[in-house]
């Protein structure tokens, strides 16, 4: 059900550390912000979706990703159209598709436990103020994990009982059963986890 | 934080996941169609309170960031942070944490019924409507360079959707609230 966007491969950015992939996109939305020649924004908008093409999506999911963020921006752009210079509207565009491709072109190249990995790395300042955890993060983390599927599965029982009853599925009845089953098991997983001494308190 | 509160952080992001896997309902008189998922910031401010809300939404946001599929309609991914509604969903953490503030400010057990729906009701609207907007607006408009005035103009069309939104939250979290109550555990 949970199935990471990661795509397998052996592109040089799958190879490409974590850290200096997230070095990269922050470096080219500040240099793309900054910049306001349309040459630049051009170039970068074609380097990006290189890169995101040659990351081994198939066409039809590379589109599937992005097509959703796409809609909402060429709408702007649309928008913009009758409010802007053409000039402006050209660099606002490929601007924002630019950053969105090398993001998902990043987010399609590095498997969760490398971003996991880097999460801890960030979290350790935080971690010496004694204001989080990194071990917590991960738990908390694998738990959505776990019980994603759980939740799920307590949704169409509901959605069945509604059914069975003759009565129309609607978000309200759903929603209230579904939050008040699964919060009720708080207390047992946490006395697992205490149990366990996952926590080592 | 005790084990407890961290499991029902982990549970409520898990919950705000599910509510993006239930189909969109479309109503003949709103623009927009509805998702679920887009309820969570109310849900877990009036049913978390703020703190742990936030958290769970904090959560949230670290599986989209991480790559997974979790947004409704499978989306995922650091691309969408970089889109023009990635304000939007930044905005969640904060949206989330007001939504809070006000539930554990107005919200008491003993209360009369009406009152405890009042206090819903307000929490939700001016965390998930105001805040939200107030901070998901600008963000569009710095993005993409679409004047603010027009893209305020544009999200009136969400807003009969969002009161309606707001409605369910308020029912929803007050049956949560008679049934099992959190909000009074202040983490």
């Amino acid at each position: 059900m949970l199935t990471s966007l990661h795509i397998d491969g052996n592109s040089w950015l799958h190879r490409l550390p974590v850290r200096a992939k997230l070095l990269a996109l922050v470096m080219l939305s500040i240099l793309l912000f900054l910049s306001g020649s349309l040459f630049v924004q051009l170039a970068a908008f074609v380097i990006s979706a290189g890169l995101y093409l040659s990351v081994g999506l198939s066409w039809r999911e590379a589109l599937k990703r992005v097509g959703f963020v796409f809609f909402t921006i060429f709408f702007l752009a649309a928008v913009n159209l009758f409010l802007l210079p053409l000039n402006d509207v050209a660099v606002l565009t490929l601007r924002l598709m630019a950053l969105v491709l090398f993001a998902a072109a990043v987010t399609a190249t590095t498997t969760i436990s490398e971003f996991m990995d880097e999460v801890t790395a960030l979290l350790t300042p935080f971690e010496r103020l004694g204001w989080v955890r990194a071990a917590d993060v991960s738990l908390a983390l694998g738990l959505v994990l776990r019980f994603v599927p759980d939740i799920f599965a307590r949704y169409q029982a509901i959605r069945e009982a509604h059914r069975a009853r003759g009565l129309p599925v609607r978000p309200l009845t759903i929603i209230g059963p579904l939050i008040i089953l699964t919060l009720k098991d708080a207390d047992t997983i946490a006395a697992a986890i205490d149990a366990r001494g996952f926590r080592r308190q | 934080m005790n084990t407890r509160d961290l499991v029902l952080i982990a549970l409520f992001a898990a919950i705000v996941v599910v509510l993006g896997l239930i189909p969109p309902i479309t109503l003949g008189f709103i623009p927009v169609p509805i998702t679920a998922q887009s309820m969570g910031v109310m849900l877990a401010g009036c049913i978390l309170g703020a703190k742990r809300g936030a958290l769970a939404f904090l959560l949230f946001l670290l599986l989209v960031a991480i790559g997974l599929p979790v947004l409704s309609g499978g989306r995922g991914g650091l691309a969408v942070f970089a889109g023009p509604s990635g304000g939007f969903i930044l905005g969640w953490v904060v949206a989330t944490f007001v939504t809070g503030l006000i539930a554990q400010r107005f919200v008491r057990e003993g209360q009369p019924e009406v009152r405890q729906f009042v206090g819903f009701f307000l929490a939700s609207v001016v965390g998930g409507i105001v805040v939200l907007y107030a901070i998901g607006m600008p963000w569009v408009s710095a993005v993409t360079g679409t004047p603010l005035l027009a893209v305020a103009t544009g999200s009136l069309a969400f807003l009969p959707g969002d009161f309606l939104k707001a409605a369910i939250a308020t029912l929803a979290a007050r049956a949560v609230f008679a049934g099992y109550p959190l909000l009074p555990v202040r983490a």
